[in-house]
């Protein structure tokens, strides 16, 4: 088994197992790193706890609902307005955050009567919200609150609101993905079936484990409409909460985060019969695979490849550019669960980078399984790791860029490693055709930044040149160039919006009957 | 013969990898059913044999079936050269190992967990 040991890792032997890397010949049955185990006491933790699994990553993009924590207010302060799910009701999911400030004497009595008062003050101060989502965290769930009861007597007093119990406390799994775990088998239990939708087409979908960071739902959303489909609901998304409650008449769940979202996905195939069918959102290629393959599903695949067409014509010959001038930058590909396995493979072959190393959080095995299956051979694999071993493991690879959260991310910049957000993004949409063109330009825009190169002078000890004048990013990015590249007509930079969101709300489809109707008509 | 069948099955198996997903369910009976249906269907299209899309699993692997032998046998020319017999023994390799690779051979620990 290739296991990487990391220096800084030596006094703590365990973590040895946790690493791998991808050498010749080396297929999933000799290089897997273990995942998804409780973090290693002594080995300092980037991960996020049960309750942030549950309610930031998941619950919360709801956009009309009222998301609630019964718990200390430091719980869910730190997320007011940092998160970038938007949504089409003017963000209300993010502008307010809630929770029951729970402080040491509620420890000592118990938090019940505070949390039902906390959860009618909150409907009265938004009475157009009727909907509520209640999440346990580790002070209510260690006291014993019973939060459930406390929910259905609200809702037998006030039979206008459905409140969704999340009981997903902090310490309630090894890292952030013990809480998406819960949430979506808590909310299949509790809410799907309970509402009958509106179908409106034949082709009718949930389109499952995506959050809509900087409209990327939107986007997809678009497509699926330009299709003719319906997309009864999305989990969670830009998604409203009795929408999702009628999740069980869908034909077909689109699944994009199997990492965050499977087990709904197969839970409504046992229970409902719904196939899952994995699809990849980011990148030409696989985008057009997966607009082709729910095509194929409903019989429409002409509508897909028409979009399939379009969105290439226009958008191929910006990703063209940005790829020449990307070529062979070594990348580490750290972001959560999904990403490292939707972009290993598709940031190679569209962008022309290496990516040397990939690591999760909290990432499940199956994850490591997709993503070292479509890196190449070399590619370090990191489960959970610590700080001390992100900054030993870029000293090694000396990447030129690394993808990955906020909190790693500053490290990276102390090192002067420039690092994108890979959770929230810095100019998204990255999703669909022009979304990953606008991945391009931000990659593009980190390594080449002037700014950038100035970090590698040392005030400290260098010598600062008085004789380099003015530099652009082009001046640093085509200094290698041929002039067939730099001179091409075929290829040119991005030439989007800022905003490329605003535009799709108004938008208005082609409405497709259903055949039923149509033939009733007649 | 034997060592080309072996390239050939890893060329395969390498496209499978890098590009697709439907072969990483997360429980070990997920996974001998997507296998097992996709690359069934997927040796039926190469083989110009009927394909059974009754039921919605039975049309969701028949999709991504679809996909599979539409990428193999634009990238992989020699495929256009083998007989039915040859794509058959070919196939049963790929799903022998993809099998083994997936399943059997694996190291993950969650795909026998009896619930999801």
């Amino acid at each position: 088994m290739p296991y990487h040991e990391f220096e800084c890792s030596k006094c703590i032997p365990e973590r040895k197992k946790h690493a791998v890397i991808k050498g010749p010949g080396e297929d999933l049955t000799s290089a897997l790193p273990l995942g998804y185990l409780n973090t290693i006491p002594g080995s300092i933790s980037e991960r996020g706890c049960a309750y942030c699994g549950a309610k930031h990553v998941i619950g919360t993009p709801m956009k009309d609902v009222i998301h609630m924590s019964h718990g200390p207010v430091g719980c869910t302060y730190d997320t007011w307005q940092t998160k970038r799910y938007i949504s089409d009701n003017d963000n209300f999911q993010l502008k307010y955050t809630y929770a029951t400030d729970m402080k040491e004497k509620h420890v000592i009595f118990g938090a019940e009567k505070l949390l039902k008062q906390n959860i009618i003050e909150a409907f009265k101060a938004f009475p157009d919200k009727k909907r509520m989502t209640l999440y346990q965290t580790c002070a209510s769930a260690l006291i014993g609150d019973d939060i459930n009861a406390i929910a259905q007597e609200v809702m037998e007093e006030m039979p206008d609101v459905d409140i969704f119990v999340c009981n997903s406390p902090g310490f309630g799994g090894p890292s952030q993905s013990g809480g998406h775990h819960k949430i979506n088998i808590a909310w299949i239990n509790q809410k799907v079936g309970n509402v009958e939708p509106k179908i409106t087409s034949d082709y009718v979908i949930n389109y499952v484990g995506e959050y809509n960071i900087q409209g990327d739902q939107e986007v997809m959303q678009d497509y699926f409409k330009r299709m003719g489909i319906q997309v009864l609901s999305t989990f969670t998304g830009n998604g409203s909460y009795d929408d999702l409650r009628a999740m069980h008449r869908a034909h077909l769940n689109v699944l994009e985060c199997a990492r965050s979202a499977e087990y709904i996905c197969n839970e409504l195939r046992v229970r409902y019969g719904t196939p899952r069918l994995d699809i990849d959102g980011f990148g030409f290629e696989p985008m057009s695979a997966s607009l082709r393959k729910i095509g194929l599903f409903f019989g429409i695949e002409d509508r897909a490849q028409a979009i399939i067409d379009e969105e290439t014509a226009r958008w191929k010959p910006e990703l063209d550019w940005y790829k020449e001038r990307l070529q062979g930058k070594k990348v580490c590909l750290w972001p959560g669960g999904s990403k490292l396995w939707h972009w290993a493979h598709v940031l190679h072959e569209e962008m022309g980078v290496e990516v040397v190393s990939v690591y999760s959080k909290f990432g499940h095995q199956g994850d490591f399984e997709k993503g070292i299956s479509r890196c190449e051979e070399g590619a370090l694999a990191i489960d959970d790791p610590n700080e001390l071993e992100g900054l030993e493991a870029m000293e090694m690879l000396k990447p030129d860029i690394i993808f990955t959260g906020k909190r790693p991310g500053e490290v990276a910049k102390k090192i002067r490693v420039p690092y994108l957000n890979a959770h929230a993004y810095h100019n998204g949409p990255w999703k669909g055709y022009e979304g990953w063109v606008r991945f391009a330009r931000d990659i593009y825009n980190a390594i080449y930044s002037p700014i950038h190169q100035l970090a590698f002078v040392d005030i400290s000890k260098d010598e600062i040149p008085t004789t380099t004048g003015f530099v652009t990013q082009k001046m640093l990015s085509d200094a290698n160039l041929s002039e067939d590249v730099t001179s091409s007509s075929l290829m040119r930079e991005y030439t989007g919006k800022y905003d490329v969101i605003s535009q799709l709300r108004g938008k208005t489809y082609p409405q497709i009957p259903p055949a039923a109707k149509q033939l009733s008509a007649v | 013969m034997e060592d080309m069948m072996k390239d050939r099955t890893e060329q395969l198996v390498d496209y499978i990898m890098k590009k697709c997903l439907w072969q990483f369910h997360s429980r070990s009976w997920d996974r001998e059913k997507q296998n097992e249906g996709i690359l069934t269907k997927t040796m039926q299209l190469l083989c110009d044999e009927p394909v059974d899309i009754g039921n919605p699993t039975d049309k969701v692997h028949w999709v991504d079936a679809v996909c599979l032998a539409d990428a193999f046998k634009s990238r992989y020319p020699w495929l256009l050269t083998m007989d039915k017999a040859e794509i058959k023994l070919l196939m049963q390799g790929l799903k022998d190992r993809m099998d083994y690779l997936t399943i059997t051979g694996s190291l993950n620990a969650e795909l026998t967990d009896p619930h999801y």
